[in-house]
């Protein structure tokens, strides 16, 4: 699956306004529209513990760490699964 | 006449040996007549008894079958010790390690627990379920803490109405690790199973039997085919896996 990379698009999605991030039992609201996932991969790391090379999703779609997330995005940083049992 | 079900629990070790009760009084009780499939080429050990359920050694499908028949008398339980491969596997199914092709052991209708402890042998589940049109898989694991998740598979006439996993995991598009039944002997000797905890398994079989309440026994709908949870922080997180999801926010 090719990752979605909107970077030079020709319009941006406005920034400040508001999109849902999630990691494994995390999820919040904040105002990351605007920014790119490597740009919100940063800021919710080390809160989070997100690995760094945790894959980007917007749905079933995987996102380039340069792709602009827009308003009310659901972006989620795949956490693996639970493995052993 | 009461509805009767065919249940496969495939594992059952530190988080199937918690599950096959649960399933076991929920089928005694709710689908009397009904029948659960125990699968594993494993056995048990000494050194399992500190998170595992079993009053017997041996093989792990025959011991726990052997355990529950003695305490519930209207389900049927059927071991099966082999362990579970796809169907291009073309290695040696001796004795020592009985293989059982995942096509020939899950059916139309079939509510299927895959509690193994690799994403290989899951996938292999996975995708022979992804073949029939009616079915339900459930999985589930944790990690070596208080971590863990489940998932939900479901398909109805031929459409999956929850994603197949490896639709929002690498880990099931590439599995970081190999189906134990496809290794030898002395190769599955080798595998650590890492130092889970009592409390991780048994919150993952809790968690399952949610689900089953949910979608199964109530027949409502499995919009939040993934969950994630952490017993260190008490916290839990639905995901919603359905294929037609529109990912924003709705405000």
């Amino acid at each position: 699956m090719t990752a979605i990379n909107n970077s030079g698009a020709a319009s941006q999605p406005s920034s400040g306004q508001m999109a849902n991030v999630r990691f494994g039992v995390y999820t919040q609201p904040a105002p990351v529209s605007g920014k790119t996932v490597k740009d919100i991969r940063e800021q919710f790391s080390k809160l989070w513990g997100i690995p760094s090379d945790a894959v980007a999703y917007k749905g079933k779609d995987k996102l380039d760490e340069n792709y602009v997330v827009g308003p009310n995005d659901n972006l989620e940083f795949h956490r693996r699964a639970g493995e052993k049992g | 006449m009461t509805e009767q079900k065919r249940f496969v629990l495939v594992g059952a070790g530190g988080i199937g040996t918690w599950l096959a009760d649960g399933l076991a009084r929920l089928l005694e009780y709710k689908y009397p007549g009904s029948a659960l499939v125990i699968v594993d080429g494993d056995n048990y050990e000494e050194r399992n008894k500190e998170r595992q359920s079993f009053t017997q050694m041996g093989n792990k499908a025959i011991a726990t079958a052997h355990r529950l028949t003695q305490q519930f008398n209207d389900t049927t339980f059927i071991p099966v010790p082999k362990w579970v491969v796809d169907d291009n596997f073309a290695g040696v199914a001796d004795e020592d390690s009985p293989k059982i092709k995942a096509s020939s052991l899950i059916s139309e209708n079939d509510v299927v627990f895959a509690v193994v402890d690799n994403f290989a042998a899951r996938k292999i589940l996975f995708d022979a379920a992804s073949e029939l049109n009616n079915i339900d898989i459930f999985t589930g694991g944790n990690d070596d803490a208080l971590f863990g998740s489940v998932y939900h598979y479901q398909r109805r006439d031929g459409y999956d109405i929850t994603d197949h996993p490896v639709n929002n995991h690498p880990e099931y598009e590439n599995p970081p690790d190999k189906n134990p039944g496809e290794l030898s002997c002395q190769e599955r000797a080798s595998i650590e199973g890492g130092t889970q905890l009592l409390a991780t398994n048994m919150a993952v079989a809790a968690f399952l039997l949610g689900r089953v309440q949910k979608t199964i026994v109530a027949k409502q709908s499995p919009d939040e085919a993934e969950i994630y949870f952490d017993l260190a922080i008490g916290k839990a997180e639905p995901y919603d896996r359905r294929p037609s999801l529109v990912s924003t926010v709705n405000n």
